[in-house]
């Protein structure tokens, strides 16, 4: 994406609030960047392509 | 588009990783079927693949991948028996990869047609399913098994443990379990650790950190020892609320503090490796990727600082300091260019490891029974060398397959053993690398050789005459000679050895064959271990500074014109009991010579070189001293003149020419 990339977007909105709740949405072969991303402290991820229910189950859990 | 084409590269090269692990991967299950980890090594280096033409949105390979995966996500789990067939289908598979691959690489598309293929597939597995139903569930009982162990500690482990915990701390043994279709598996379990690491302190677990990291995670559970304050209920609650994790067990474990108490030392070791542990996180790869072209400039670089060099020790400046900065100057640049040159070496193995699956094809296809050897894999060679490396090795295999080894029942009555044995060798001796191709197949047919060679009119009778044994041999290496009467789809056709003398020659090298008739044939490869630079004797041959360079110099020696005695009419000296022939160096370099002739010197300078297998006496008028050149190659108008393989700049800034002495003989 533009501008910066995952993870510094994820540290980015961290910073900016401590209690926001970030779903990664990433693409396969891309697994050490999700790590990463958690270790930033987004609190879940989905893989493409979405399915509907994996979606709901995601925000279900973080809410 | 240019990050797009970093990317792309990246693809292509660590495709071509995985294509060839995968080719390892499926020749050592053919041999060993029952083999889990090459098994799960395959599953693997699929699933990467797939998730890297998944970003690259290069959907039919990931479509083609993904059903490799759940080919050998089937043999995994022992729905599916290894067989030729599946061996086969998996050739089969990898062989569409590499196709679409190069595909990528012409036209930036993976447009292909895959359908019949990936319908094969299908029915295998549809197949595989029905027939193992029973043990399908046999699988299941194992794998709950599995899942409600937990992790056992060591002593040492429950010391520390027992030492380190607070009054208020349970030691949990907790298992959390994934859905069996969570995709990310590292990244779960990876959460389940985040998640565990605010519960408690996190002590132990199955798999540990790196291995996850190093994607060594395939089953569905992460096993932890947690030592904690908090209550069953609330981790199994945190830990449950994490995406994907269906199940999470938990049982508390007793343990003792072990009486015997261990001394002060031990004491601070456990301690520090707690710090350790609790300090370590995903570790970042230390390696990294360059193309060979940044490389190359590095070398050129360091060339022409070492020409520098060089001149600066020539212009000989009487000076403290000078004298102070030169050795340092020459320590530097020595070991800049021994480390470039350590980074430009790779293992020839990456190359070797194409060879068993193409061998295996090969003997299949003329029915013939092959025992491949491989050795010296760990040998390390300049990349650019190994690039250009591939196919003339690829063709001396197909040779030794197709025309060396013969069908069994031609070799039983021959009396040999039924398998034939091809042997690919890679070892280093002194400067150069050496690579040798083997079979006890048939041999060459000197006579046939020879006869083809009059007949296509590349020697005469006369020549042919002159010629011993091993340089008929030789001959095998001219341009248009083929000795097999019939013409296969690997070899042949009479353009190949030749092209192999010129490839290696281009590299510097030499190549060179032995044959027996009825016992085999070995062909030995030399190879300098770097390209661009090398040591050299430099020597004045009429009035000119010539380098030759020291890789092919057996000695150096001053000689009476006394010792010089005669054989069919020709100059020798015998040194050491060994006749060896000299060669004005002049003549060869078609310098007049006029009435000067070396015999009428007193005392004469000789050094003894391999050429062509054997060693001759080159005759010059003056050894002048030793030094590093960086090899340039001659530009193409001035290209292939006989025995010069390029030129070097020394101290003056003059320029000398390198001699190649391997033919001059």
């Amino acid at each position: 994406m533009p501008e910066m990339d995952g993870i510094e977007a994820v540290k980015k909105i961290m910073a900016f609030d401590s209690d926001a709740k970030i779903i990664l949405c990433s693409a396969m072969g891309q697994q050490t960047l999700v790590i990463e991303a958690i270790e930033a402290c987004a609190k879940d991820f989905i893989v493409k392509l979405f399915k509907k229910d994996r979606i709901k189950e995601a925000i279900d859990n973080i809410l | 588009m240019s990050d797009n084409n970093e990317y792309l590269e990246m693809f292509f090269a660590e495709s071509e990783e995985y294509i060839m692990v995968l080719n390892d991967a499926i020749l050592k299950l053919e041999n060993n079927p029952e083999d889990k980890e090459v098994v799960a090594s395959l599953f693997r280096a699929a699933h990467s693949l797939k998730g890297m033409s998944a970003t690259m949105r290069f959907d039919v390979l990931t479509e083609l991948t993904h059903k490799i995966e759940n080919l050998m996500d089937q043999v995994r789990n022992n729905k599916i028996d290894v067989t030729t067939e599946i061996i086969d289908l998996l050739f089969e598979g990898i062989d569409y990869i590499e196709e679409i691959v190069k595909q990528i690489k012409t036209d930036g598309t993976d447009n292909f047609n895959l359908e019949e293929y990936l319908n094969k597939l299908e029915n295998k597995m549809k197949q595989g399913k029905e027939q193992k139903v029973i043990s399908n569930e046999e699988i299941n009982y194992d794998l709950d098994e599995f899942e409600s162990e937990i992790i056992s500690l060591n002593e040492e482990e429950k010391n520390n443990i027992a030492e380190n915990k607070k009054e208020l701390d349970t030691v949990y043994a907790v298992n959390a379990v994934l859905y069996n279709g969570t995709e990310f598996k590292q990244v779960r379990a990876s959460m389940v650790f985040k998640e565990a690491k605010e519960i408690g302190y996190l002590f132990k677990s199955v798999p540990d950190i790196r291995e996850i990291e190093e994607a060594k995670f395939e089953n569905n559970v992460v096993k932890m020892i947690l030592i904690s304050n908090e209550p069953k209920e609330n981790i199994i609650n945190s830990l449950g609320n994490i995406t994907d994790v269906v199940e999470v067990n938990i049982t508390d474990i007793e343990i003792e503090l072990n009486k015997n108490k261990k001394t002060d030392e031990n004491k601070e070791k456990n301690k520090k490796n707690n710090i350790n542990k609790s300090t370590s996180k995903f570790e970042v790869s230390s390696t990294v990727r360059v193309g060979i072209k940044k490389l190359d400039k590095l070398m050129n670089m360091i060339g022409e600082l070492l020409i520098n060099k060089t001149r600066l020790e020539a212009l000989n400046i009487d000076s403290e300091g000078f004298k102070d900065i030169l050795p340092q100057l020459d320590r530097v640049t020595m070991e800049l260019h021994h480390t470039v040159m350590q980074i430009r070496m790779e293992p020839i193995g990456v190359m070797f490891n194409r060879f068993p699956r193409m061998v295996r094809d090969l003997s299949k296809e003329s029915q013939k029974e092959i025992d491949f050897i491989i050795k010296g894999k760990d040998t390390e060679l300049d990349r650019s060398i190994i690039d250009e490396l591939g196919d003339p090795l690829t063709h001396l295999l197909r040779n030794a397959v197709d025309h060396g080894i013969e069908k069994p029942k031609v070799r039983a009555k021959k009396g040999k053993d039924k398998t034939g044995r091809v042997e690919l060798m890679a070892y280093q001796k002194g400067s150069e690398i050496i690579i040798e191709v083997e079979d006890d197949g048939a041999g060459i047919n000197i006579e046939k050789l020879t006869a083809k060679a009059l007949d296509k009119e590349l020697i005469t009778q006369k020549e042919l005459e002159e010629m011993d044994r091993e340089k008929k041999l030789q001959l095998i290496f001219e341009p248009g000679l083929s000795t097999t009467d019939e013409v296969s789809n690997v070899s042949g056709r009479g353009v190949g050895m030749d092209v192999v003398k010129r490839t290696i020659k281009s590299l510097d090298g030499d190549i060179y064959i032995n044959s027996e008739k009825e016992e085999g044939t070995n062909i030995i490869i030399s190879l300098p271990l770097t390209l661009a630079i090398q040591d050299a004797l430099m020597v004045k041959i009429d009035q000119e500074v010539f380098a030759i360079p020291l890789n092919a110099i057996s000695e150096t020696l001053k000689i009476k014109s006394k010792e010089i005695k005669q054989v069919k009419g020709n100059d020798v000296i015998v040194l050491r009991d060994e006749t060896i022939p000299l060669i004005d160096s002049r003549k060869s370099l078609n310098i007049e010579v006029g009435d000067n002739n070396y015999i009428e010197r007193e005392e004469m300078s000789v050094v003894i070189v391999k050429s062509s297998g054997k060693e001759v006496g080159l005759i010059v008028n003056q050894l002048l001293y030793q030094q590093e050149i960086v090899i340039k190659s001659l530009s193409d108008y001035l290209g292939n003149v006989k025995n010069i393989s390029g030129a070097t700049i020394i101290g003056d800034g003059e320029v000398a020419l390198i001699l190649d002495v391997r033919d001059i003989a």
